[in-house]
């Protein structure tokens, strides 16, 4: 034993215990989070259950743990949804207390656009308070035959909400702006004022009509059907109100597959509904990747330059490995030091000039002197030029002097070394670094906070008006989508199944980033330990 | 020919010029750039310390004038007391001049109204005038009656500017003496919505308190009820009086130099309830009480010069609730005379006969600004202007002088953001941090020592866990691992550093919070559980015959140790919920309050150093293990050849050589584990408490940005501490990584020369 001790044998197994349970963790965090995340999108069966008492509950099974203080009995979570008939989502059960379990046929799972899931079973089908189809079967038939209209009916007054009512205010605001910057400039009487005012009364009869079409389609949808939840409580939906229905207990695998993919779809395409909690993150999506965008048209060139500065053309000595020392360890500076810098310097030392200068006409209310996506990517571009600058310079140490020497010999001058010789050289690292740099932006929070991120987005910084891309408006960002829907939500149990997805689709961007990165590092890497011999 | 090859060569000069002009405004304007580029970067330090630096600048008054109140020289002055006003522009003054005359005074050179008559004063003078912190200005006039006066400015807002009316409104003259021959000499009054109280000093020791009771009847309307009920004070004279805003306190200062207290909740039976000694001793008598704003903090003067800040608290051992002394302030040469406290926050100012007026703040207990008035009369009263920024003083004569005060931040010194501090309500200092509260008069706690502590404490558990860990692992992979199953392992480790925070802190806070407030006994019993069933493992491996363990490589006991360290995380939750049922008697938080008066929070320390470990760990590992492997070889196989085993190579060789990497790997993680934000914010509760227990929440300064900034408006004093919290956070980690810096930097010399 004393020589077993003596090899010091079990130091290097408690060191590699150390090691194995640091992989475990990680290969178990990314399981779990994938498992979680993947799942949420299948139609599960719901399954029914009678207790000793004679009560029926009918939901998805969520959780299983010990009943706290009893030992061998356990207990189930149980999602029953309905909100708005029972107040909860959820709701544990003993499972000493269940009768009989079953998964019946023509149990339904409604999406509906407000109060979360509706299951039940269907009564009837009703026209205008007119019964239509009565009973399961008939009902989801009948539903089936009318659902397509009732969508194109949402979808078409969503379109007229958005675009046409939305052209309509964007045209109104601009107007009014033009009025106030008349105004500003004394002009409150005269041909411009009254040229304007003509406008704005022309758009005001428009918006009536669009109202007025939008009256008119709701009040022709009088569909609706009525589903009996457990405890024979009906609820009576309008159809223009239902996203989709699910028998999922009489579907087929290759049938609950296609609805598999059609939520995946749903969910990276969609915007959000009832505060984050469901429907799609395609904002957070888009928010994320225009600002991860922008970061990089910014980060790029100026990190090079950066780079090339300290690496080619600056004079080595104590000034030169002082900086490099310090542009190191900004690296190291924590993330929200830089969102307070943002706020202090971008939004209301440069934004606040903005505003002063050039849209004086809407002040007090700030354009961008306010966060906004342009000062969260400026300030993320600030966070990982560190990053970049790293990456450059080592690509830069990298290449053989011979290399630069042979085209400095041949006549080329420094400029035209650079450019032609060292540039294309360098490039991988430069790749390396931006890829390094964007997986860190999008996985970023903290600052985003203080510079611009919001819950909900009213309008993507990208639209059909001019000038196209608005970098004064406030996105949404996968991140804080996590921290807001998994912390801020006043729902938090029925919202975690979406925070997991979300956390699926970022940890999946930051991850193949990174390897995208470390994969161009390594092909770098062997290219340079041939062409060194 | 000659001519062609000349031509070519004046083209080729040409061209090589341009190359050159060209190649040297390239090197120029990169050189710019990147000197740009990297300026701006430090420029980061530069934006926040100007954030920071108004806090600490030292408070200011210019003179901004004098002037004299029409009139006044005619009646001998304004009354005593609080007999001057200002409106909110500062635009005109008013005093109440003892003639019985409102005077206004116009301090930009506006035109303003004559003096105003007091109505119904036959002959009588006004004698003093009191203020309160809401409610109107009272009158006390000689023949023994008092009149409110509320002072309204009507502003209107034309083009080019502002004009300001005064609108002197006086209330119901009330008698407080029937036989209108003593005058007042003391008021006092507290306007609360239950009923008025009116305090009125009409002898050296009498008091006449008139109560206002408003009944509402079924029929008609409200009934006003007033009743007056006499007061006579025993042990000295009456000096000074004051009267809180809820109208359930009355204190008087008397000659002897004490404050009595008198309970006047019961509006029909007063009572004495305390006298406390407040000056050097008896012999010197109050001069001045008054409250602070929010008529918590009582302000005590002397006829010595003494000032001090007084509040009705238990003593900490607790006990009655008893006037107590909580700051004594730089004293005047002459006796206090006059007292004005700020409407805006915690200051306020006091005067001498002799013309010395100092600036004080009550919170910070500091003295910031004194000044002398050089009229060379005795000021009489004293006024700070409604939004803080100016001060007024008036002098026997009618002469006033104004001063403009430039103090944004009196709330902040070095000693608020880091020291004890004695706030309102407290019975002893204390560190806290709580910016925001309901009311106006609320008393903003800013000490960033909860916060700095919070952060230490949140970091020193990530490192307990995170430190063993990623260095263990670093040595084995460095040292001991097979070449080929390194090639795996390093880029799981960074896709670990890749890991967002707020996925860490998500799962932290909604996933494994829960899971480890179930297992807490197991979460502690796990390391002994673990280091035994490993040394298990190798003793049962030793046991296997050699033709099995030849399968496997040297260097991938790792792999060998995967199933065992899950089963032994299984055995310890086991042995976890064991151990609490047999030791704890089957709750551990029962067991832990009662044994040790701990509380258990959900989302606690040992959830975040979990959390916040598990994202130190790839950052301590990457670079403890670049500095291992950097380790030269010979020196590895120099050791094995004299005789070493690999583990003692590892140890007393590899490991000393690489210790300065070592090093600045720990601090480059601890750098991390500082400055992390979502973690923490996600992970702890975000109560700003200072206990180190495990079982208990935190709020870490990054968090504490993170919250409360977006909500800071912009130049306050919350806004400008934020940044100092950041400023903080900002030196801490640059100290920290330039020192791992240098260190690395020297191990690297060090190895050229191995």
């Amino acid at each position: 034993m004393k020589k077993l001790f003596r090899s010091g044998e079990p130091f290097i197994w408690l060191t590699g215990g150390a090691l194995a349970s640091s992989l475990i963790i990680v290969v178990g965090l990314v399981t779990l989070i994938l498992t979680s995340g993947l799942g949420f999108f299948w139609p599960a069966n719901v399954l029914r259950m009678t207790l000793r008492d004679g009560t029926v509950v009918t939901g998805f099974v969520v959780e299983r743990e010990r009943v706290p203080g009893k030992t061998g009995d356990y207990r189930i979570k149980v999602q029953v949804a309905n909100r708005d008939l029972y107040g909860a989502d959820f709701q544990w059960m003993d499972e000493a207390t269940i009768a009989r379990r079953d998964y019946p046929k023509n149990v339904v799972v409604i999406e509906r656009t407000e109060w979360g899931l509706l299951i039940g079973t269907i009564r009837e089908v009703r026209e205008s308070g007119r019964t239509v189809a009565v009973g399961p079967q008939q009902g989801l038939a009948e539903l089936e035959r009318r659902l397509p209209d009732a969508a194109r009916a949402r979808r078409e007054i969503r379109r007229i909400e958005k675009s046409e009512v939305g052209a309509i205010n964007y045209a109104q605001e601009k107007i009014r702006l033009g009025l106030q910057r008349l105004a500003l400039g004394g002009v409150t009487s005269g041909p411009a004022v009254e040229s304007l005012r003509r406008e704005m009364a022309i758009l005001q009869t428009r918006y009536q009509e669009q109202e007025a079409r939008l009256a008119d389609l709701r009040g022709r949808q009088t569909a609706s059907v009525v589903v009996t939840a457990d405890g024979g409580k009906d609820k009576d939906l309008p159809l223009i109100q239902l996203l989709h229905i699910d028998a999922p207990n009489a579907m087929s695998l290759p049938g609950k597959g296609v609805r598999y993919l059609a939520r995946v779809w749903e969910f990276v395409s969609d915007d959000p509904r009832e505060s984050n909690t469901e429907g799609g993150v395609f904002p957070a999506i888009f928010g994320t990747v225009m600002m991860v965008m922008i970061m990089s048209i910014m980060v790029t060139p100026l990190g090079v330059l950066a780079a090339f500065y300290l690496r080619e053309y600056a004079k080595q000595g104590t000034f030169v490995s002082t900086v490099r020392i310090a542009v190191n360890n900004l690296a190291g500076v924590p993330s929200i030091v830089f969102g307070v810098f943002g706020v202090g310097f971008f939004i209301y030392v440069l934004g606040g000039s903005i505003d002063r200068l050039f849209f004086a006409e809407t002040l007090p209310t700030p354009t961008y002197g306010t966060g906004g996506i342009l000062w969260a990517s400026l300030t993320l571009a600030l966070l990982t030029i560190p990053v970049v600058i790293v990456a450059t310079e080592e690509g830069l140490a990298a290449i053989p002097r011979g290399t630069r020497e042979a085209s400095l010999a041949l006549g080329a001058t420094k400029l035209e070394t650079t450019l032609r010789v060292v540039l294309p050289a360098v490039m991988p690292s430069i790749l390396t670094g931006l890829i390094l740099a964007m997986a860190r932006a999008a996985g970023e929070v903290a600052p985003l906070m203080l510079t611009g991120v919001v819950k909900l987005a009213p309008a993507l910084p990208l639209d059909g008006y001019w000038p196209f891309i608005h970098l004064d408006r406030k996105f949404m960002h996968l991140g804080f989508h996590i921290y807001d829907v998994g912390f801020q939500s006043p729902n938090v149990d029925a919202a975690r199944p979406m925070v997991f997805v979300t956390t699926m689709l970022l940890l999946l961007i930051v991850v193949l980033l990174n390897l995208f990165a470390i994969a161009t590092r390594n092909r770098l890497r062997r290219k340079y330990a041939t062409s060194a011999v | 020919m000659a001519i062609r090859t000349d031509t070519l060569r004046e083209i080729s000069r040409a061209r090589t010029s341009r190359r050159i002009v060209l190649d040297r405004w390239a090197s120029r304007l990169v050189i710019l750039g990147g000197v740009i580029i990297i300026a701006s970067i430090l420029a980061i330090l530069f934006v926040i310390v100007g954030e920071v630096w108004p806090l600490f600048r030292k408070p200011t008054a210019t003179p901004a004038g004098t002037y004299a109140v029409p009139d006044a020289t005619l009646a001998s002055g304004p009354a005593v007391g609080d007999a001057v006003g200002v409106d909110e522009y500062r635009e005109i003054a008013f005093a109440v001049t003892q003639a019985g005359t409102v005077s206004f005074v116009s301090l930009k050179g506006a035109a303003v109204p004559g003096p105003v008559l007091l109505p119904a004063l036959n002959g009588g003078k006004v004698t003093v005038a009191a203020v309160s912190s809401k409610g109107p200005l009272l009158l006390g006039t000689s023949d023994g009656r008092v009149i409110p006066l509320e002072m309204k400015f009507d502003v209107t807002f034309t083009e080019g500017g502002r004009t300001i009316i005064p609108n002197p409104v006086f209330g119901d003259v009330s008698s407080f003496d029937p036989e209108k021959k003593r005058a007042v000499r003391r008021l006092a009054l507290a306007a609360p919505p239950s009923g008025g109280v009116i305090v009125a000093q009409v002898g050296p020791r009498d008091l006449v308190v008139q109560t206002v009771v408003e009944k509402k009847a079924l029929i008609g309307g409200t009934r006003r009820q007033e009743a007056l009920q006499a007061l006579t004070i025993e042990g000295g004279q009456i000096t000074a009086l004051a009267l809180d805003g809820r109208g359930e306190d009355l204190f008087v200062g008397t000659s002897r130099g004490q404050v009595i207290q008198y309970d006047i909740r019961e509006r029909d039976a007063l009572k004495p309830i305390d006298a406390v000694a407040v000056t050097a001793s008896a012999a010197v008598p109050v001069t001045a009480l008054g409250f602070l704003i929010g008529d918590r903090t009582l302000v005590v003067g002397d006829q010595a010069g003494g000032v001090s800040t007084w509040q009705v608290i238990p003593p900490p051992g607790g006990g009655p609730r008893r006037l107590t002394r909580v700051y004594q302030f730089q004293g005047h040469p002459k006796p206090v005379i006059a007292l004005a406290a700020s409407k805006r926050d915690k200051g306020f100012a006091t005067a001498d006969g002799a013309g010395d007026v100092k600036v004080h703040y009550g919170t910070s207990g500091e003295t910031l600004i004194t000044l002398r008035a050089d009229s060379g009369k005795p000021l009489h009263s004293l006024v700070l202007a409604p939004k803080g920024d100016a001060l007024l003083v008036a002098d026997q004569t009618g002469g006033l002088l104004q001063w403009t005060l430039d103090n944004p931040h009196p709330e902040v010194t070095l000693r608020t953001v880091f020291g004890k501090i004695w706030y309102e309500g407290y019975s002893e200092p204390a560190y806290v941090w709580q910016s925001t509260g309901g009311t106006d008069d609320f008393e903003a706690k800013l000490s960033l020592t909860p916060l700095i502590y919070g952060t230490l404490k949140g970091t020193f558990y990530a490192m307990i866990f995170a430190v063993p860990m990623a260095l263990l692992a670093a040595i084995y992979v460095s040292e001991f691992m097979h070449a080929r199953v390194k090639g795996y392992v390093k880029p799981v480790v960074e896709i670990m550093a890749a890991l967002p925070s707020v996925v860490l802190g998500f799962l932290a806070g909604l996933w494994l919070a829960p899971i480890v407030e179930r297992i807490v006994p197991g979460i502690f019993v796990m390391p002994l559980v673990m280091t035994a069933s490993i040394l298990l493992t190798l003793l049962g491996w030793r046991l296997l015959p050699i033709a099995i363990r030849g399968r496997f490589k040297a260097g991938t006991e790792a792999l060998v140790l995967v199933p065992v360290v899950i089963a032994a995380a299984w055995l310890a939750f086991w042995l976890g919920g064991l151990l609490e049922t047999v030791l704890l008697g089957g709750n551990y938080r029962g067991w832990l309050l009662s044994a040790l008066g701990l509380t258990y929070d959900q989302r606690n320390s040992l959830v975040v150093g979990i959390a916040m470990g598990f994202a130190v760990i790839p950052i301590i590992f990457t670079i403890a293990e670049d500095s291992l492997a950097n380790v030269p070889q010979h020196l590895r196989a120099g050791s094995l050849a004299l005789g070493a085993n690999r583990w003692q190579t590892a140890i007393r060789i590899v490991l000393p050589t690489a210790s300065p990497g070592i090093f600045s790997a720990v601090m480059i993680g601890f750098g991390r584990a500082v400055g992390e934000t979502m973690i923490v914010l996600m992970a702890t509760g975000n109560t700003p408490v200072m206990d180190w227990s495990i079982f208990n929440g935190f709020r870490a300064l990054s968090a504490n940005i993170a919250v409360e900034l977006p909500e800071a408006p912009e130049g306050g004093t919350l806004f400008r501490v934020l940044f100092l919290a950041a400023l903080l956070l900002f030196g801490l980690t640059f100290l920290v990584n330039t020192l791992a810096e240098l260190v690395r930097l020297r191990l690297r010399q060090k190895y050229r020369y191995l």
